[in-house]
């Protein structure tokens, strides 16, 4: 009994200073310190994605736009879609065009971190500023650049291409043939991807310090096993979000597609989800079926990084 | 290049005016359509508005622009706001706007294949009543059909452009070959010089609105409307037999590539457009004069083109068994939106551009006037106005349904044309492309 | 590492400088472009050296009545939602990164899926709130879509480089008999500035470039933002062909702001992601 006595006070006493904290601060201030961020959202999205989920169940073209009162159909516009063999054929095309675009920039912009790290500084500058002046291009620009070099006529990769022996390009259009179309658009978007990539890694790999990479030397590790063992864990993190991102970017990629589809290609055969959509909606007014698909492409992309984005909640937690 | 070549319109339209003084006077067959030149309308005067004008592309010059501003200024004291939609955002931004009465333009040009597209959801405010005033059945019919539905009218014609076949006197001359008479010369005559590597065909793959008047002289046709319902027709024999006529001549004749469109077709036959075989013939609207010529720099050091008549000619082109073959009438519908605040405005508006003045200066300015009383003026004033009436008489429409658009937005014509451009098997891709029509067109 | 290496560093050093001027290159034509009349451009052998130092190009962008405005518009609206979304975000990184709350996962979830939200179909009934709202053809309208829509990614960003910074020192400074405020202000603050300028430069690319929206909510000539401005600049009018000399310096004149901004803040742009994500 005596015992009990202190034992309850030394058991009461941490709360009295903890407990006025979590009790009078911690309740209120972290929601008034998202109130503004959870404001933008609702604002900017809230009315635009409430309007999306309920239209992509309700029949909504161009006579609805323009007053006509909109009736409910369930799931047929899903059901439309579901059924439609173009709409699986541009869902193919934009996994296998993010996958290869996304690998492709992942790649090579790790291996030019690791150039970075294996060359003398006045060459890695240069590198570095190469790299800096091509991601601040705007897509707009660097696409109307793009264009311009691989113009048919009179662009420069056709008149450089032509001196290889046998070849003969002026004249040649990269943007009729689907195929060239899109390994056209990956190419310009891994070279505006790859700086990101390439000087996050290097930034990334500085923090490798030089004691751990000394003492898995002396220990024998080799090139490959140092990479393994050393660099990829302390880089995962990195890599995670950097994956994720490249995939989330290139899946959705719009303004590139779109503009390259201006400057020649026309039609659906040149479509990714993004222009298809776009076109769906606003290009033919069929807002009920693109609403649909925008949906159907969301529960998509988060089936596709349930792993990634589980990940990064668990390491937020930890 | 634009800038240059719209103040050389704009210089020739002054200098029109001038003409237009002697010319207009005409075309007084019908005296009632001068009533509705603009004039002071008491009706208008009860209050001042400021409405805006969506005008599509830069097809109508500043010269009518400002006109337009200072007339409805002086007519209603509101002002008048000019907006240019280019023309590959005019389907999303009439969508988007014409419904909210809050930015509504109040008065909007609308492709006339587009027409049908927003005239049937009741986007374009009913003016039947005035259709008369503004000129009634001397409008160009074709167009009044395509903007109304049953017997409203909603969308007016505002101009017509017509397809001519542009070439090169000193080309032909040189390859020993004449203008041709009938559609299969066409082909023989270029196939002719490219093999002397003279020049060729600017055939662009992807210009449809060019090649479908090979679909339409063999009597052929994109779709036809049963009563109740349109239905593709790529695939009836007669348009099968345009469309491998129109094959041959892209596979013998053409320096155009697969993927070009008609907007590189204009420039087509100057001197240096091409590298390796120039072009000899083209196919552009009758504008098309601007951008046609001999090139040379002027004082800025920017290229402008002046006519040449030595080295440069035009012709309609022939039908299969001689005559002018139908070609595609472009050109473009105008409106007042439904939602409008400004009913009285965009009225006062339609009469100043319906009026006999505007009407005049469209036909000066080369862009076919919507009203065909003048089309005198415009055949003689024009250039190559006399060839372009020929062809506009000669011209047809794409299919007057409401999914049109969504079928030119989808760019399925486009596709059509380049399939066939690239030598796919002409029936098989007209019953593919019959089946994408057939799933957009009726809305 | 770089010592093994060195038998193969003159290789590679190479191999550095072959990328450097491939990622260069685009760059480098567009701006060699800019200089070149049109006579030039249009022959069939490149120039290769703005020789001509020809200025009518640019003359020819400035003296577009569009430019200066667009100039204006895209400025004003990515310097509003710049620093609005950089505070707000900041604000929520702060919450989620330091107290433990209900609601919490569901708000850091939140962020990420809007993230996967496709926007294209959402053009529409984004007009009709910017509309609904009076705010079409205008800075705050345009912005307020901007900010929602940068807004998930800077917080995130932001959200590793917070947690880089331990709570201790800030309950060190609170010892010291700061105000948690105080405390913040002066420990936690300076060590994020190299996190708010990497997620800035995030924030202001993407607003910067983007023009989809754009085209739908800003309908007027007058309202155009850059990227808007050169679509249409760069489109072949009607009556004639692309001016590539003039397009170019017209890209040239976008990308400007972007490159000296990115110039500036270069140093601390990827050392800050990577600390960010490193220590998330």
């Amino acid at each position: 009994m005596t015992t009990s006595a202190p034992a309850r006070e030394l058991l009461d006493a941490p709360p009295p200073p903890a407990r006025p904290r979590t009790r009078r601060k911690r309740p209120r201030l972290p929601y008034l310190l998202i109130a503004p961020a959870l404001l933008a959202l609702l604002v900017g999205m809230g009315y635009p994605l409430g309007w999306q989920v309920l239209n992509s169940f309700r029949e909504y073209g161009l006579a609805q736009q323009f007053g006509e009162a909109p009736a409910w159909v369930g799931l047929d516009n899903y059901i439309a879609l579901l059924t439609d063999g173009g709409f699986w054929s541009v869902l193919i095309k934009s996994v296998a065009f993010m996958a290869v675009t996304a690998l492709a920039t992942m790649v090579i912009g790790i291996g030019l971190a690791v150039l970075m790290k294996s060359i003398p500084s006045w060459s890695r500058i240069a590198l570095q500023i190469a790299m800096l002046v091509a991601w601040a291009m705007p897509i707009v620009a660097q696409m109307t650049v793009w264009n311009w070099l691989i113009d048919d006529r009179n662009g420069v990769l056709n008149y450089l291409l032509s001196y290889l022996p046998g070849v003969d390009l002026v004249g040649h259009n990269w943007l009729v043939d689907p195929w060239s179309f899109f390994a056209v658009a990956s190419i310009i978007i891994t070279w505006a991807s790859v700086p990101f990539v390439a000087l996050s890694v290097y930034a990334g790999l500085t923090q490798v310090s030089e004691e751990v990479v000394e003492a898995a030397q002396l220990d024998g590790a080799g090139g490959f096993q140092m990479l393994r063992r050393v660099t990829l864990p302390i880089l995962r993190p990195i890599l995670v979000i950097l994956l994720l991102l490249q995939l989330i970017w290139d899946l959705r990629v719009y303004a590139q597609i779109e503009l390259l589809q201006g400057f020649g290609a026309a039609g659906d055969k040149y479509d990714l989800l993004g222009t298809y959509i776009y076109g769906l909606g606003i290009g033919q007014g069929h807002f009920g079926v693109a609403a649909a698909a925008a949906m159907i492409v969301l529960v998509f992309t988060i089936a596709l990084s349930w792993f990634y984005v589980r990940e990064l909640i668990k390491e937020d937690q930890s | 290049m634009l800038k240059m070549t719209r103040g050389a319109v704009a210089l020739a339209a002054a200098s029109a005016i001038v003409l237009a003084g002697c010319s207009s006077s005409g075309s007084d067959d019908e005296p009632t359509t001068d009533s509705t030149a603009g004039g002071g309308e008491p009706t208008a005067e009860a209050q001042a508005e400021d409405i805006t004008l969506w005008l599509m592309g830069t097809d109508t010059p500043d010269t009518l622009i400002d006109y337009l501003k200072t007339e409805y200024a002086d007519v209603n004291g509101g002002e008048l706001t000019v907006e240019q939609i280019g023309w590959g955002d005019a389907i999303s931004s009439l969508t988007t706007a014409l419904p909210d009465s809050e930015n509504t333009p109040d008065v909007t040009e609308v492709g006339n294949t587009q027409s049908a597209t927003f005239t049937t959801v009741g986007a374009f405010m009913d003016i039947t009543d005035m259709y008369d005033e503004l000129g009634g059945d001397s409008l160009i019919q074709g167009f009044v059909e395509a903007g109304s539905v049953g017997e409203q009218r909603l969308a007016l014609p505002y101009y017509f452009g017509s397809r001519m076949v542009w070439y090169r006197k000193d080309l032909y001359e040189q390859g020993g070959v004449e203008v041709p008479t009938d559609l299969a010369e066409v082909t023989e005559v270029n196939a002719s010089l490219m093999d002397d590597g003279v020049g060729g065909f600017y055939v662009p793959g992807q210009s449809w609105r060019d090649g479908i008047s090979w679909i339409f002289a063999n009597g052929g046709d994109i779709a036809t409307y049963d009563g109740s319902e349109w239905t593709a027709t790529l695939s009836s024999p007669e348009s099968i037999t345009g469309m491998e006529q129109w094959q041959e001549l892209f596979m013998e004749t053409s320096v155009a590539q697969v993927t070009d469109d008609d907007s590189t077709a204009y420039e087509a036959i100057n001197d240096g457009f091409l590298p390796g075989t120039p072009a000899a013939t083209t196919m552009a609207p009758n504008w098309a004069y601007w951008s046609l010529g001999d090139i040379a720099e002027n004082d800025e050091g920017e290229p402008v083109a002046t006519w040449n008549e030595e080295k440069f000619g035009a012709y309609a082109l022939p039908g299969v068994d001689g005559g002018v073959a139908p070609v595609f009438a472009g050109g473009s519908n105008i409106g007042i939106s439904a939602s409008t605040q400004h009913p009285e405005g965009a009225k006062t508006l339609m009469r100043i551009i319906f009026s006999e003045e505007y009407q005049t200066m469209l036909a000066e300015n080369g862009l076919g006037p919507a009203n065909l009383d003048y089309a005198d003026t415009y055949a003689e004033v024009a250039a190559m106005g006399d060839i372009a009436l020929t062809a506009a008489e000669n011209a047809k429409l794409t299919p007057a349904a409401p999914g049109w658009a969504a079928i030119e937005e989808a760019k399925i014509m486009e596709q059509y044309f380049a399939a066939v451009a690239e030598g796919g098997d002409v029936a098989d891709l007209a019953v593919e492309y019959d089946d994408q029509i057939n799933a957009l067109i009726n809305g | 590492m770089t010592t093994k290496r060195s038998p193969l560093r003159p290789l590679f050093t190479v191999l550095a400088l072959v990328l450097a001027v491939m990622w260069v290159f685009p760059v480098y034509w567009m701006v060699n472009s800019s200089f070149q009349t049109s006579a030039t451009i249009s022959g069939l052998t490149p120039t290769w050296l703005p020789t001509s130092g020809s200025w009518t190009n640019y003359r020819a962008v400035f003296s577009d009545s569009t430019f200066s405005g667009a100039l204006g518009m895209s400025l004003a609206v990515t310097g509003i939602a710049l620093v609005v979304c950089l505070v707000f975000a900041f604000l929520g990184a702060l919450a989620v990164s330091r107290f433990r709350f209900r609601g919490r996962k569901s708000f850091v979830l939140a962020v990420i899926l809007v993230q996967m939200l496709p926007a294209e179909a959402m053009f529409i009934a984004q007009y009709k709130m910017i509309s609904g709202l009076g705010l079409l053809n205008s800075i705050a309208g345009v912005s307020i879509i901007y900010i929602a829509m940068v807004v998930p990614f800077t917080l995130w960003m932001l959200r590793g480089f917070v947690a880089g910074v331990p709570a201790d020192l800030e309950e060190a400074a609170m010892m010291d008999g700061c105000t948690r405020f105080g405390a913040f202000m002066r420990v936690t603050f300076p060590l994020l500035a190299p996190g708010l300028v990497a997620s800035g430069v995030y924030a202001y690319l993407q607003v910067w470039n983007e023009f989809a929206l754009a085209s739908v909510i800003l309908t007027s000539d007058q309202s155009e933002t850059l990227p808007l401005w050169l679509r249409n600049f760069a489109q072949p009018s009607s009556l004639g062909m692309i001016e590539w000399g003039q397009v170019m310096a017209g890209s040239t004149l976008v990308a400007i702001p972007v490159i000296v901004f990115f110039m500036i803040v270069q140093g601390r742009m990827t050392s800050g992601l990577v600390g960010g994500a490193v220590k998330g």
